[in-house]
C-alpha cells in the first residue's frame, strides 16, 4: 500500500489526534494523572503488539504476559544482581532479546497448531513462566515482587515523556506495518491461509516474523515499565489476569486497527483508577463491563466509529 | 514404608485431578468449548459449602450438598451468561467464536474469584470432612478422608460412563460430541443435550471442588492453577477425549507426588510441566486427542 | 487605647493564623492488604486512631486525615499507591503493609520521595538493616513491628519455658514457608534453639503457594523431632487443617501469623486446637492500659476483633501525630528527628526506636519493659495465653493425637 494510502485513511487521523492530546497533556495534568498514563502508554503497547498479532495474523496470543514478563523479569533480574555494573539500558535491550527469543520458542510449536492448541499452547507458556517465577523465588522475588535499585527517573513529567514518546514510536511502526505489504499479507493469512499460501506466500515465515515484532515491542515495554516502577511482580507482568487485560484493551478498542488496542489500554486503565474508590470491587467492576464489551460490542470503540465496516 | 506412602498419597491426588479434568473434557468434547472458568466453578462451590457451614451451621452432608449445588448453578450461569450469548451472536464472525468465548470464561472465572476474596477473604478456607480419623494401611497412617476421596471420584467417574454408554440421554450426548448436525437430524433437540451437558458438569466440578476442600482447602488463589492444572492434564491427554484425561491425570498426579516425596515439595510442579512442554513440541494433540 | 488595639490585632492575627492552620489537616497514607485478614485491619485500626485524636481537637488544632489504599499484597501496587499518595494526596506519612516484601519494594522510595514511612507488621531483618547501610538514604522508614530475629528470640524464650522445662523436649525441626522474612528468622532460631536447649535435627522450607502438606509432614514425622517451631504467615489453614486430619503427632510451636486472627477456628473448623503461635497481643490480656480499650473501641465500630496489625497501625497514628506535635512541623526531615525520639506506651507495649549506629536502627526496642509479645494457645475455640507467667491465663493442654515424648 502506498504511503498517500497511509495518510488518508482515517485511523491514521484518530491515531494523530490521540498523539497530539497526548503530547499537551502534561501541561496541565497533575503528577498523579500522569502517573497513571505512563502506565496506560505502556500497556497501549502491550496491547498494540497483541493485534498485530493477534488482528492481522490470525492468532490467538492467550499469553502475552509471557513475552511481557520475560522481558520485565530479564531486564529486572540482570539488573538487581549486577547494578551498578551494567547500564540499565543495557538490562533493557536484555529483556527485549529474551522476549523475543522466547517468542521464537513460543511461536516454532504453536504455529503448526490449529484453533484451540494454539491458543492453550501460549496459555500454558504462560503458566510454565509463572511457575519459574515462583519456585526460583530466591532469583526473581517469587510472588510478592523484585525490587530493582534503578529507576530510570522520579519526576513524574519525565517519565510520561520517556513513556508517551515510546507508545508514539511503538504505535507508528506498529501501524506502519499494519498498513503496508508485509501487514496486507499478514491479515491475507490470517483470514484463510490456504489461500494465501496458494497465492505464493510463506505463510509461517510472516507469521513467525509478526510474532518475532510483537514478542520486541511487548518485551521492550515491560522492560521500561519495570524501571519506571522499581519493582516487578508476577501480578503486574505475568499473571493471566495482566494478559487478559491486554486483551480486553485490544478488542474494546477494536480489534485489527492497532490504534484502537491504544485507545481501549488508555479506557481500561482510566477506568479501573476511576473505580477505585470502591476499593477491591473495582477490578470486579472492570470485569463485568469487559465481559459486557465482549458480549454486545465485540467490535470495540473504533468499530462503531467506523460505522461496522469490516477490514 | 514410603513407597506405599507415595502409592497411597499419589492415587488420591490423582483421582480429583481426573474427576476435575473429566468434566472438563467433556465440556469441549460435546460443547466445544474449554472454559476457563473451570478452577473458578471448584473453588465456588467449596467457599459456598463451608461459608453455609457457617452460616447456617447445617452438618457435613448438607454442606456439600448445598456447595453441589452451588457449582451446579455457576456452570449453568457460564452457559447462560458467556457461552450461549457468544455461539449465537450474530455480531462475531463464527471463526472467532472460539477465541471470544475463552476470553468471556476467563472474565467469568476472574470475577467469581474476586467475588470470593471480596466476600470472604483470600484466606484459605476448608470444608467440614464427612469423613474423619485416620487409618493404618500397609504400615502407612493416612487421613480415612483420602480414600473417602478417591472413591467418590471413581464411583462419579463409573456412574459417568454407564450414563454415557447405558442411557438414552447420555447416549444422545455422546452422538452429539461425535457429530451435532447428525443428532438433530434424528429430531433430537440439541439445546437439551446441551442442557444435559453443562448439568453433568456442574456436578462433576462441584464434587471435585467439594472433596479438594475437604482434602487440601481452597482459596480464591487456587483458581487460576485449578484451571491450569485441569487443561495441562486435557491438552496432555488430548482434548476431547475422557481416558486420555484419566490417564494423564493419573501421570501428572504420581508425577507431582514422587517430586514433592522424593525431590523437594517445593519443585512438585515442574516435572509435569516438563512433560506439557515435550508433549507440545513433539505430539501436540495429547496422547489420545484428534487433531 | 493603643495597646488594646494592639492586642485586638494580634488576637485577631493570631486567630487567622490558627485557623489556617487548623484548616490545613495532617495527612497519612495507608497502603494495605484489605483482602487478607491480617492486613484488613490496618486501615480501619488507623482511622479508629484518627477519629479517637481529632474528637480531642486533633494535634494543635489540626485534624488527622487517613487516606487508605489497598494494594492487593503486590509490591507493585504498592509502589504506585505510595508514588499518588505522596504525589497527588500529598500524605505527610505512610503507614504501609504487614508484608516484608511489600515494606522492601516501597523503603527505596520512601528515601526517594523523602517522606516518613512505618510499617505495622512486616518482619524482615533487612528492613533495618537497609537503613543501617545507608542512614541518610533510608532513614525515612521505621520498623514499627518486631524482626524476624527479634521473633526468633521471642519463640526460643518461650519454648525454654513452656517446652524445655516442664516437658523436658530436646529436639526440633524449623518448618518455614520460603518468604524475605523468614530468612532471617531461621538464621535466629538455628542460634537461639540450642541454647535453650532444643536441637536442630532439620529445617524444611516449603514454598508459600504449597497446598499440599502431607509429603513435608511425613519427612518431618520420620526424623523424630519433639516439637515443629514454625514460622508461617502466608499459609496457616491449609497446613494446620492437615496438620489435624493427617493426626501428625508433634506439636506445632511458633509463628503462624494466620492462628492470630480470631476468624481463624472458624476458618480451620476447629483444627487448629493446640497450635502454640506467638502474637503481640491476645484477647483478655492487657499488655498495657491501653491494649483492651482498644479492643473494645475496634470492635464496637467495625464489630470483629482487630488483627496484629490493627494494633500496631492504630499505636503508628499516635505516635506520628506526637510526632508532629513535637517537632511542629510536617516536614519529613523534622518528623523522622522527632520519631526517632518516640517514647510511647502503646497498646503491645513500650515503644522506642533503636537509634542511629545500631545495626537494627529504626527497629523497635524489646525485651522486658518494652515489647515482648506473648505465647497463645487455641483451646476450645479461644485463644488463651500461656507467656509469659505474669500475663497467662491459662495452662498448655495438647491435642489428643500429639504424643509427647516423656524423657
Amino acid at each position: 500500500m502506498s504511503v498517500r494510502a497511509v495518510f488518508t485513511s482515517r485511523l491514521f487521523w484518530i491515531g494523530v489526534a490521540t498523539l497530539v492530546v497526548g503530547a499537551l497533556l502534561p501541561l496541565f495534568a497533575s503528577g498523579y494523572v500522569l502517573g497513571l498514563l505512563t502506565v496506560a502508554c505502556y500497556t497501549a503497547v502491550f496491547a498494540m503488539s497483541w493485534d498485530l498479532l493477534f488482528g492481522f495474523a490470525g492468532e490467538v496470543n492467550f499469553g502475552p504476559t509471557f513475552l511481557i514478563g520475560l522481558g520485565a523479569y530479564t531486564a529486572g533480574i540482570l539488573d538487581a544482581r549486577l547494578s551498578p555494573h551494567v547500564s540499565m539500558w543495557l538490562c533493557v535491550a536484555a529483556g527485549a532479546a529474551a522476549a523475543v527469543v522466547g517468542g521464537v520458542l513460543l511461536a516454532l510449536p504453536a504455529l503448526r497448531l490449529r484453533g484451540p492448541y494454539f491458543g492453550l499452547t501460549t496459555l500454558v507458556a504462560v503458566l510454565m513462566l509463572q511457575n519459574f517465577v515462583v519456585v526460583f523465588a530466591g532469583l526473581t522475588g517469587g510472588e510478592i515482587g523484585l525490587s530493582v535499585p534503578d529507576v530510570m527517573s522520579v519526576d513524574a513529567h519525565v517519565n510520561y515523556w520517556i513513556a508517551f514518546g515510546f507508545m508514539a514510536l511503538s504505535g507508528a511502526i506498529l501501524f506502519g506495518l499494519s498498513r503496508s505489504a508485509v501487514g496486507l499479507i499478514l491479515q491475507a493469512s490470517g483470514q484463510d491461509a490456504v489461500q494465501a499460501g496458494a497465492l505464493g506466500f510463506n505463510v509461517v515465515k510472516h507469521k513467525l516474523a509478526a510474532f518475532i515484532v510483537s514478542a520486541f515491542f511487548s518485551g521492550l515495554a515491560g522492560a521500561l515499565m519495570v524501571f519506571y516502577m522499581g519493582t516487578a511482580s508476577v501480578g503486574t507482568f505475568v499473571d493471566i489476569s495482566v494478559g487478559v487485560q491486554v486483551i480486553i484493551a485490544a478488542v474494546l478498542g477494536g480489534r485489527r486497527t492497532v490504534i484502537g488496542a491504544a485507545i481501549g489500554a488508555i479506557f481500561l486503565i482510566g477506568t479501573g483508577e476511576l473505580l477505585r474508590p470502591l476499593g477491591e470491587m473495582a477490578t470486579l467492576i472492570v470485569s463485568v463491563i469487559a465481559l459486557l464489551v465482549i458480549l454486545f460490542f465485540p467490535d470495540g470503540f473504533l468499530g462503531i466509529l467506523r460505522g461496522g465496516a469490516r477490514s | 514404608m514410603l513407597f506405599w506412602q507415595i502409592l497411597i498419597d499419589g492415587f488420591a491426588i490423582s483421582a480429583l485431578y481426573a474427576l476435575g479434568a473429566t468434566g472438563f473434557t467433556l465440556i469441549f468434547g460435546v460443547s466445544g468449548v474449554l472454559n476457563l472458568s473451570h478452577g473458578a466453578i471448584m473453588v465456588g462451590a467449596a467457599v459456598a459449602a463451608w461459608a453455609a457451614a457457617g452460616l447456617l451451621h447445617v452438618d457435613a452432608y448438607v454442606a456439600a450438598l448445598i456447595g453441589i449445588a452451588v457449582g451446579m448453578a455457576l456452570a449453568f450461569a457460564t452457559y447462560f451468561i458467556t457461552v450461549r450469548p457468544i455461539q449465537q451472536s450474530r455480531r462475531i464472525a463464527e471463526p472467532e467464536r472460539e477465541i471470544f468465548i475463552l476470553t468471556a470464561t476467563l472474565l467469568w472465572g476472574i470475577i467469581i474469584q474476586e467475588l470470593v476474596a471480596y466476600l470472604y477473604t483470600n484466606n484459605a478456607k476448608t470444608v467440614l470432612p464427612i469423613v474423619e480419623g485416620v487409618v493404618t494401611v500397609l504400615g502407612v497412617r493416612t487421613p480415612t478422608n483420602e480414600f473417602f476421596t478417591a472413591a467418590v471420584c471413581w464411583v462419579v467417574i463409573g456412574l459417568l460412563w454407564l450414563l454415557v454408554n447405558r442411557t438414552r440421554r447420555g447416549k444422545a450426548v455422546l452422538a452429539a460430541s461425535m457429530n451435532a448436525r447428525g443428532v438433530t437430524l434424528l429430531g433430537i433437540e440439541l439445546s437439551g443435550i446441551y442442557l444435559t451437558v453443562w448439568a453433568v458438569y456442574g456436578l462433576l466440578a462441584g464434587i471435585a471442588g467439594i472433596l479438594l476442600g475437604m482434602f487440601l482447602g481452597v482459596s480464591s488463589y487456587s483458581v487460576g492453577p485449578l484451571t491450569a492444572s485441569a487443561f495441562s492434564i486435557v491438552v496432555l491427554g488430548g482434548l476431547g477425549s475422557v481416558s486420555g484425561s484419566l490417564i494423564a491425570a493419573y501421570v501428572v498426579g504420581y508425577l507431582e507426588t514422587i517430586t514433592a516425596y522424593m525431590l523437594s515439595p517445593a519443585y512438585r510442579t515442574i516435572p509435569a510441566l516438563l512433560l506439557l512442554i515435550v508433549v507440545m513440541y513433539v505430539r501436540p494433540q495429547g496422547l489420545f486427542g484428534r487433531r | 487605647m493603643e495597646h488594646k488595639a494592639a492586642a485586638l490585632i494580634a488576637c485577631g492575627t493570631l486567630a487567622v493564623a490558627t485557623q489556617a492552620l487548623a484548616a490545613d489537616p495532617i495527612k497519612i497514607g495507608v497502603i494495605s492488604e484489605a483482602q487478607a485478614v491480617a492486613g484488613s485491619s490496618i486501615g480501619p485500626a488507623a482511622q479508629l486512631a484518627a477519629d479517637e485524636i481529632n474528637a480531642k481537637g486533633g494535634v494543635d488544632g489540626r485534624k488527622i486525615e487517613v487516606v487508605v489504599y489497598d494494594n492487593h499484597s503486590s509490591s507493585a501496587e504498592s509502589v504506585r499507591a505510595f508514588q499518588r499518595a505522596v504525589s497527588e494526596d500529598k500524605v505527610n506519612a505512610v503507614i504501609a503493609s504487614y508484608i516484608s516484601e511489600v515494606v522492601l519494594a516501597l523503603e527505596p522510595w520512601a528515601g526517594r520521595l523523602k517522606t516518613l514511612m512505618i510499617t505495622p507488621g512486616a518482619a524482615s531483618d533487612v528492613i533495618t538493616q537497609n537503613i543501617a547501610k545507608d542512614y541518610e538514604h533510608n532513614k525515612y522508614t521505621f520498623h514499627g513491628y518486631l524482626t524476624s530475629s527479634a521473633l526468633a528470640g521471642l519463640v526460643c524464650d518461650a519454648a525454654k519455658d513452656l517446652l524445655v522445662t516442664p516437658f523436658k523436649m530436646k529436639t526440633a525441626v524449623i518448618v518455614s514457608e520460603d518468604a524475605a522474612w523468614t530468612t532471617p528468622l531461621d538464621a535466629g532460631y538455628e542460634a537461639c534453639l540450642p541454647k535453650v536447649g532444643l536441637k536442630v535435627l532439620d529445617h524444611v522450607r516449603f514454598s508459600p503457594d504449597t497446598t499440599d502438606f502431607t509429603p513435608i509432614f511425613n519427612k518431618i514425622e520420620g526424623e523424630k523431632p519433639d516439637v515443629m517451631i514454625t514460622g508461617i504467615s502466608h499459609v496457616g489453614t491449609q497446613p494446620t487443617v492437615q496438620w489435624k486430619s493427617q493426626q501428625v503427632p508433634i506439636p506445632m510451636f511458633g509463628i503462624s501469623s494466620q492462628a492470630t486472627n480470631s476468624t481463624f477456628w472458624n476458618d480451620t473448623n476447629g483444627a487448629t486446637e493446640g497450635v502454640l503461635f506467638n502474637a503481640v497481643s491476645g484477647p483478655g490480656v492487657a499488655v498495657t492500659p491501653k491494649t483492651l480499650p482498644f479492643v473494645a473501641a475496634f470492635q464496637k465500630k467495625y464489630g470483629n476483633v482487630p488483627s496484629y496489625s490493627g494494633y500496631t497501625a492504630y499505636d503508628e497514628v499516635y505516635m506520628i501525630a506526637d510526632a508532629v506535635h513535637r517537632a511542629n512541623s510536617t516536614d519529613s526531615d523534622k518528623l523522622v528527628d522527632a520519631m526517632e525520639k518516640t517514647d510511647y506506651v502503646g497498646t503491645i507495649g513500650r515503644v522506642a526506636f533503636l537509634p542511629k549506629g545500631d545495626p537494627h536502627v529504626h527497629g523497635l526496642r524489646t525485651g522486658k519493659g518494652y515489647i515482648t509479645g506473648l505465647m497463645l494457645q487455641w483451646q476450645n475455640g479461644k485463644q488463651l495465653n500461656l507467656w509469659p507467667q505474669e500475663l497467662a491465663n491459662a495452662t498448655l493442654k495438647f491435642p489428643a493425637f500429639v504424643k509427647v515424648a516423656t524423657h
